[in-house]
């Protein structure tokens, strides 16, 4: 029964979409103009929809964070870092790192009504890998997250305001491949306070630095530290005295697979490059073990070498003898 | 910690060949092809590009999204950055950074809305009060740190330059008194050869200061100096410093360092008479037990 209602209904959208191929096709938004035009069908509400959303985008981003059990302390610090970093996000209890988590992660999320997800996830006490999700349908990246430094270290001396709109700042290698550019359009949505979000606050003291370098993304966060008077715009010569002051967290994101659902799904992009901790770690192990073994192959071999190319006698051993 | 981190790449390349030339000898090939991976790319890898641009297509925003919404900016890496080398890794990201600060000042400038925080605008700040109270205060130590270490090598350059001044009087006193010496010498010579002109003794006399010590002070007991005063007097010499000072002149006179302490623990005539040390207040206590 329900199968043929289905039938039915692509039938009929299936005419007015073949009209619809003829006017320009509304530019895209943020929600997926596809299912709208697919309900409503016909070629005058399309454009009403149109008009209504191009001049008006509304940001409606909102992140989940959280982290899997038995994070460590200093990754935990990492992870409230962002969360004061991010006004637009919910912060949510620990998951339990498991292989369902996928499943979990995108419950909590429809639970939570957001639409992207930063799920921090500590293996070993001591990797930490970070999952970037789009997260109904969009895709998702895993990290392995390196170079850790949070905001309480006392070497980064910045402060700035709690929830004013960062600046973001990439670096124009985002733009050279396909898997780049998507990352930077997720951290562009994932990392930008919304315009007129409740709890941001209306001015611009910090700037957010995306940069690759060694196929790595860095990420460093600047307090802008410039003198004036007015809010609404900089004294004469203003640009050439400001200085940036680090306010932290800092940290250095590897990406190692993208996949196309949401915590699952095909995997888009693999980096050919990676080799994971725990192989680092066999390999240290490994080239430290067969210490004996050696020893052993090393004495063996030099009795081999001692019976193949025996002492010549020595023609004044007994000169002392008589 | 970082650079323990960003050393691994190297490392691990480094010692995926050792270990290939290790086990080359021993055992199994089957695991040589993964530790390769860094320098040359595995071939399992997958890379589906329409996928990842259809991705993108699905997810990004409208391509004519009013910049106030994004506040992206894309800046020029002028050359390719050096991971292992902190300084100028970060000095690239601080140039990104500010580049992207500077043009996106002036785009907010030009859109003509408040975006300076006033200086009246109080709000909660990322790192609390407290935490900044512990930045500062660590600032402030290393700079006194800082200083301090700079005093103490000033004090040493001084002390090096003193030393070298010392020595170089000491020379020239030498050298002086070696050529009076030597002129005295010839005087006398000169004048035995004349055939002592005028009476030997006075001449002989005269010359004192030869050695130089005729102008130094004795260092025995002076006189009018008590028997127990250690500081040869020194200690009765202290007027006018307050009471207190006078008093702890005394006293480390009497019981200060240096000499002999046998006698001076000793009562002599005059400390027996002495009932200075005794407590004034003694009868007072006498009266609160009777009562």
């Amino acid at each position: 029964m329900g199968k043929k209602r289905k039938h039915s209904e692509t039938a009929a959208v299936a005419v007015p979409k073949k009209d619809e191929a003829a006017p320009e096709r509304p530019a895209r938004t943020l929600l997926g103009w596809k299912d709208k035009s697919e309900v409503n069908g016909d070629d005058s509400q399309v454009k009403d929809v149109e008009l209504d959303d191009s001049p008006i985008f509304r940001n409606k981003e909102k992140v989940l964070v959280t982290c899997s059990r038995r994070i460590n302390f200093r990754y935990r610090h990492l992870m409230l870092n962002v969360v004061s970093l991010l006004p637009h996000c919910k912060k949510d209890n620990k998951v339990e790192s498991m292989e369902s988590k996928g499943a979990t992660l995108n419950e909590l999320v429809e639970l939570k009504n957001c639409s992207s997800c930063l799920f921090f996830e500590c293996r070993k006490g001591k990797d930490l890998y970070l999952w970037m999700a789009k997260c109904p349908n969009g895709p998702s990246v895993k990290f392995l997250v390196s170079a850790v430094h949070t905001m309480e270290e006392l070497k980064l001396t910045g402060n700035h305001l709690k929830g004013s709109r960062p600046i973001l700042t990439f670096s124009t290698n985002f733009e050279k491949d396909a898997h780049w550019r998507l990352l930077k359009e997720m951290l562009l949505q994932i990392f930008e306070t919304p315009k007129d979000h409740r709890k941001a606050k209306p001015f611009h003291d910090h700037v957010f630095v995306f940069s690759i370098a060694d196929d790595h993304i860095w990420f460093r966060n600047y307090q802008i530290d410039v003198p004036h008077n007015e809010t609404d715009k900089l004294p004469r010569g203003g640009l050439e005295q400001m200085n940036l002051v680090e306010v932290g967290p800092r940290f250095c994101l590897n990406p190692i697979k993208i996949f196309g659902g949401s915590f699952g799904g095909p995997t888009l992009y693999a980096n050919p490059l990676y080799v994971s901790p725990n192989q680092v770690r066999a390999l240290e192990k490994r080239k430290k073990s067969g210490k004996y073994a050696k020893k052993i192959k090393a004495k063996t071999r030099r009795k081999m070498h001692e019976m193949s190319n025996p002492l010549e006698p020595d023609e004044f051993a007994d000169t002392w003898k008589e | 910690m970082e650079e323990h981190l960003v050393n691994h790449d190297t490392t691990i390349g480094g010692e995926a060949e050792d270990l290939n030339e290790e086990r080359s000898a021993s055992e199994s090939e089957s695991e040589s092809d993964e530790d390769v991976k860094l320098t040359e790319p595995s071939k399992t890898a997958v890379y589906n590009r329409d996928a990842l641009l259809d991705k993108l297509g699905d997810i990004s925003w409208p391509e004519n999204v009013v910049w106030i919404h994004t506040l992206s900016i894309d800046i020029d890496q002028e050359q390719e950055v050096d991971v292992n080398d902190d300084l100028t890794r970060e000095l690239a990201f601080y140039n990104q950074a500010f580049e992207g600060t500077k043009q996106a000042y002036q785009k907010l400038q030009s859109l003509g809305l408040p975006f300076l925080r006033p200086p009246d605008y109080y709000a909660e700040m990322v790192k609390t009060d407290n935490h900044m109270q512990k930045v500062k205060g660590r600032v402030l130590a290393e700079k006194r740190k800082m200083e301090e270490a700079e005093e103490r090598r000033k004090a040493r350059e001084a002390k090096r330059l003193a030393k070298e001044i010392q020595a170089q009087k000491m020379k020239e006193r030498a050298k002086q008194k070696k050529q009076d010496i030597e002129s005295v010498k010839k005087w006398r010579k000169q004048r035995q050869q004349s055939g002592f002109a005028d009476h030997g003794n006075d001449a002989d006399l005269g010359f004192d200061f030869e050695d130089g010590k005729s102008f130094e002070r004795s260092k025995g007991k002076r006189p009018g100096v008590s028997p127990g005063d250690r500081s040869g007097g020194k200690g009765k010499q202290a007027f006018g410093k307050g009471k207190t000072q006078k008093k702890r002149e005394f006293r480390n006179s009497k019981f200060g360092f240096g000499g002999r302490k046998g006698m001076k623990k000793q009562n002599t005539a005059d400390t027996t008479y002495d009932v200075k040390g005794f407590n004034k207040g003694e009868g007072k206590g006498n009266k609160k037990r009777k009562r």
